[in-house]
């Protein structure tokens, strides 16, 4: 069957399984492709994206979960790379090999919206940077 | 099942394979100016290429029916907006070398470090030659040089004299540049000079932008040009922080890795290995449910158990990687385990490295003078042996390759640091030769030394043949689940090492022998001493031993092996950093001083000059060592590596379970020259997380030739909160330039280790230091 699912703020049908997981539907089927997969199992966080503007593992969320739910990714941070946190990224020169940072700035989207403090959501944000930028990273979010 | 696509993203090659002209080296001495050069795109220089092709290789003609865009050289371009383009061969993971390439040759050319870009080039086969090629040439003095052709050893400026190289190329195009304006003008040569992008003549408002000049520049013969000493050099841009050109677009979803390729009609394919390693499949599986296919797909080399040919993998193909992945978990396959097989099993193979530790035959590394003289009667000594496991790489981007096959080409698109060597790959499956095999670099999420090797890269050609045999169609993209990613890589190697070193009033004397496997070996090469990877780190210390011996003893176990960052190092810096402190200890001297002496000591060297200024530097940087809390603890370790000097100096407290809290780490670093000293930083940083994973919980063990780590439910890496604040000191010595991207690893798992002790009393001698500590938490 189809699933009305809402990405970016657009409206998608989406003919395909409903345990089919929504990174896989955002990438393959969406094609957007700056959400990662790292994992599959929830553990690294480089798939991170917002669902009801909450921080969401999508390896692990399935189609039929998600529709209906309006789901953020990285291309809906902003338009022109005008998010705080994508200029605190620049300035501070954060990303190295960046493969997971789409995941790292989501969960910080997501818990600053929450009311988190920066220098809190720094030091305690979960996902996995094999490449190391947590210092810039905590140095990016402490501009904030 | 059907799957819609409501909006298809356009997704084009980048070029088109048909339209593109393919030269090599039409060189005819110094007489044209794009003397030496790869590709040429069709969509700009068709005309060109036809006119170059014939004979002459003097690109005259060419550039002057084309001035819009004149070739300086295949390696930078200048267009007529005044556009700077380098053209870079080699691979882009964070390490900043696209960037600091374009940083180098912007400083000798003197432009605006933002009219600068770089184009990634591709790879191909030289039909002359039968080799793989990925570097644009730089014509200098009358001779092509290559510049990059794959990413490793820390070896972006070093390898190939490469800083000088950059250098020559962007002085010789402004040398050019200053001649064109000289005589458009209408002045003497000496009166002009180069800044900013612009001829200018000096004392007068008269100038001529670079862009008006290039084409005229194209024309005039290549001149010799030499380029000032870095230790004395005035820079512009070179030791400035300018901003990485890659980093925007790795802040917006918008950098394309291997991952992310999309192109036309492209299924995908996600990759089940044998659960041995080595294991061989029975009988062609039935393809799974929810796929398309099921393509058994062989190993293209031998890597210890896995044998070359024998069909060791099945690539399982469906509409999108969801299906594709769900297939390769489901899929029904029998593996019949060779004897190789089941002797892959960590127990039994650190067993076999401790017999080897006291019978093996042992290889020579390096000696000099009687260790044994100055070890017996020694005032202080010391006797330990460390061991080391496998480690994997675990790239963030799992492997993956993107092929589009027809029975006249081969395209791939690979995250790989070794476009090169993927280009010889498909050529091998594929028997096709020049411009019919095309290589596009992708951005690689992580590399680690890991995406040198071809195992994925063969096995998507083969997947995309097998595909367009099938379906008349072979365009598909393959990956490997996390699972596949783990259990298959080609790790680094376990070791066990011991050391013995002693102090006597005619010095220190060392004795060093590792027992481990050479991936040199497992690669078919033959030794006769030691393998230089095996014991980098060990030998050649720059500590005035008055004696030493280091040997190497080869492990011949079945666990594939590669290069892991730091390769050797990782392990002998751990091994001899801390001996080093144990015998400090055992002298009752402290740490950092007795590092001060051993240096002192060899103070004919003047490596070992700079070794003592980059310890010092570390010393000032962690003044906080002499006022600690309580509970608190530092420790130090020093490596040579990839040429460049470390100094790291790490501040501990109490270790929590599982893990032991860094604070602080001080790390100094001499490279040489800086380029940019915000990528050094990184570096460093990034080297200290890596390398504080892998002392902590990195290691893959095996049962009965089966992997036991999968993903990490049950791999712990460093996480934010376990990250150290890292100060980083750059001591410029204007030396010969070294590497940055791996020469923060080695030290950082001995300082802490040593910091450990001066905490606990208790010594840390075999890694990793908590193999008990499961995964990553949920979180």
């Amino acid at each position: 069957m189809a699933y009305n699912l809402t990405v970016n703020g657009k409206p998608y049908s989406i003919d395909a399984d409903g345990t089919t997981r929504l990174l896989w539907v955002i990438r393959d089927i969406i094609g957007l492709s700056g959400t990662k997969y790292g994992c599959g199992i929830e553990r690294c966080g480089a798939c991170t994206v917002l669902m009801n503007g909450e921080e969401k593992r999508s390896c692990a969320i399935e189609l039929k979960e998600a529709a209906g739910r309006p789901i953020t990714t990285i291309e809906g941070l902003s338009p022109d790379n005008s998010h705080p946190l994508q200029k605190a990224w620049v300035a501070m020169q954060v990303p190295q090999c960046g493969y997971c940072q789409s995941g790292q700035l989501m969960a910080c989207a997501a818990r600053l919206k929450q009311g988190e403090s920066p220098t809190g959501i720094a030091s305690e944000i979960g996902n996995l940077c094999v490449c190391g930028t947590y210092q810039r990273i905590r140095e990016a979010m402490a501009t904030l | 099942m059907t799957t819609t696509n409501p909006n298809p993203a356009p997704v084009t090659p980048r070029r088109n394979i048909s339209r593109r002209g393919f030269l090599l080296a039409s060189i005819g001495g110094a007489g044209g100016l794009c003397l030496g050069f790869n590709f040429i795109s069709a969509e700009t220089k068709g005309a060109r290429a036809a006119a170059i092709t014939p004979a002459s290789g003097d690109d005259r003609a060419v550039t002057a029916a084309a001035p819009i865009e004149s070739r300086l050289n295949a390696f930078l371009t200048i267009d007529g907006d005044g556009a700077v383009t380098i053209n870079f061969g080699g691979c882009e993971f964070g390490q900043g070398t696209k960037s600091g390439f374009c940083q180098v040759v912007a400083d000798e050319l003197r432009v605006d470090w933002r009219t600068v870009q770089a184009n990634q080039s591709d790879a191909a086969i030289n039909p002359a030659t039968g080799a793989g090629i990925s570097y644009p040439t730089f014509m200098t003095n009358g001779a092509p040089v290559n510049i990059l052709y794959a990413t490793g050893g820390s070896g972006a400026f070093r390898n190939g004299n490469r800083f000088a190289v950059l250098r020559t190329a962007g002085a010789t195009a402004r040398e050019m540049l200053i001649t064109a304006g000289a005589a458009e003008m209408g002045v003497p040569r000496d009166q002009c000079s180069a800044a900013n992008g612009t001829v200018v003549v000096t004392g007068t408002s008269q100038s001529r932008k670079y862009g008006e000049l290039a084409a005229k520049a194209a024309l005039l013969p290549v001149p010799t040009v030499t380029i000032a000493d870095p230790a004395v050099a005035s820079f512009q841009l070179i030791g400035q922080r300018l901003p990485r050109l890659d980093i925007p677009a790795k802040t917006n979803g918008s950098a394309v890795y291997g991952l992310d390729v999309r192109l036309p009609g492209m299924l995908y394919a996600a990759v089940k290995h044998s659960p041995g390693i080595g294991g061989v499949l029975s009988k062609p599986p039935a393809t799974p449910a929810g796929a398309k296919f099921a393509f058994p797909l062989v190993a293209e080399v031998t890597r210890g158990a896995v044998q070359k040919g024998a069909t060791n993998a099945v690539a399982v193909v469906a509409d999108n990687t969801w299906l594709a992945i769900q297939g390769a978990k489901s899929l029904k396959a029998t593996w019949a385990n060779p004897a190789a097989t089941a002797a892959i099993d960590s127990a039994s193979i650190l067993a076999q490295a401790q017999t080897l530790m006291t019978t093996g035959a042992a290889l020579p590394g390096e000696s000099s003078g009687d260790p044994d003289g100055l070890l017996s009667g020694a005032t202080a000594s010391i006797d330990s042996t460390y061991s080391f496991p496998y480690v994997p790489h675990v790239c963030m981007e799992v492997m993956n390759a993107t092929v589009r096959y027809t029975p006249t080409s081969c395209e791939l698109w690979v995250p790989t640091q070794n476009a090169a060597g993927c280009a010889v790959t498909a050529k091998g499956l594929t028997g096709f030769t020049g411009d019919k095999v095309i290589v596009h670099t992708t951005y690689l999420g992580g590399g680690l030394g890991r995406k040198i090797e071809q195992d994925y890269v063969s096995q998507a050609v083969q997947t995309a043949m097998a595909l367009y045999k099938k379906t008349g169609s072979g365009v598909v993209k393959l990956m490997w689940p996390r699972e596949e990613d783990f259990a298959n890589d080609m790790f680094r190697p376990m070791a066990l090492v011991r050391v013995q070193a002693g102090l006597k009033a005619g010095g220190v004397a060392l004795k060093y022998r590792t027992v481990t496997p050479s991936i040199r070996v497992q690669r078919g090469g033959v030794l006769t001493t030691a393998d230089s990877s095996a014991i980098e780190g060990a030998a050649a210390s720059l500590y005035g031993f008055a004696a030493r011996n280091v040997e190497h003893v080869v492990h011949p176990a079945g666990v594939p092996v590669g290069y892991w960052r730091s390769v050797g190092y990782s392990i002998n810096t751990f091994a001899l950093e801390c001996a080093i402190d144990e015998l400090a200890s055992k002298a009752a001297i402290d740490p950092l001083e007795f590092r001060r002496q051993l240096l002192t000591a060899n103070s004919a060297n003047p490596k070992a000059v700079r070794a003592l200024a980059v310890v010092n530097a570390a010393a000032a940087l962690s003044s906080w060592r002499t006022s600690l809390p309580a509970g608190h603890a530092w420790g130090i370790a020093f490596a040579e590596s990839f040429g460049s000097l470390v100094c790291q100096i790490a501040d501990i407290s109490q270790p929590a379970a599982g893990s032991i809290k860094v604070h602080r780490v001080a790390c100094a670093i001499d490279c040489g020259t800086a380029v940019n000293p915000g990528s050094i930083e990184a570096q460093m940083q990034g080297g200290i997380a890596h390398g504080l994973s892998a002392a902590f919980w990195g290691q893959q063990t095996f049962v009965k030739g089966v992997p036991q780590v999968k993903n990490f439910n049950a791999y712990r890496m460093l996480r934010a909160s376990d990250m150290p604040q890292v100060a980083v000191s750059i001591v410029n010595s204007g030396a010969a330039i070294g590497g940055v991207g791996e020469p923060g690893v080695p030290p950082i798992g001995p300082a802490v280790a040593n910091a450990y002790f001066r905490l606990t009393g208790t010594r840390i001698r075999a890694l990793p230091f908590f193999p008990n500590a499961g995964g990553l938490a949920d979180g």
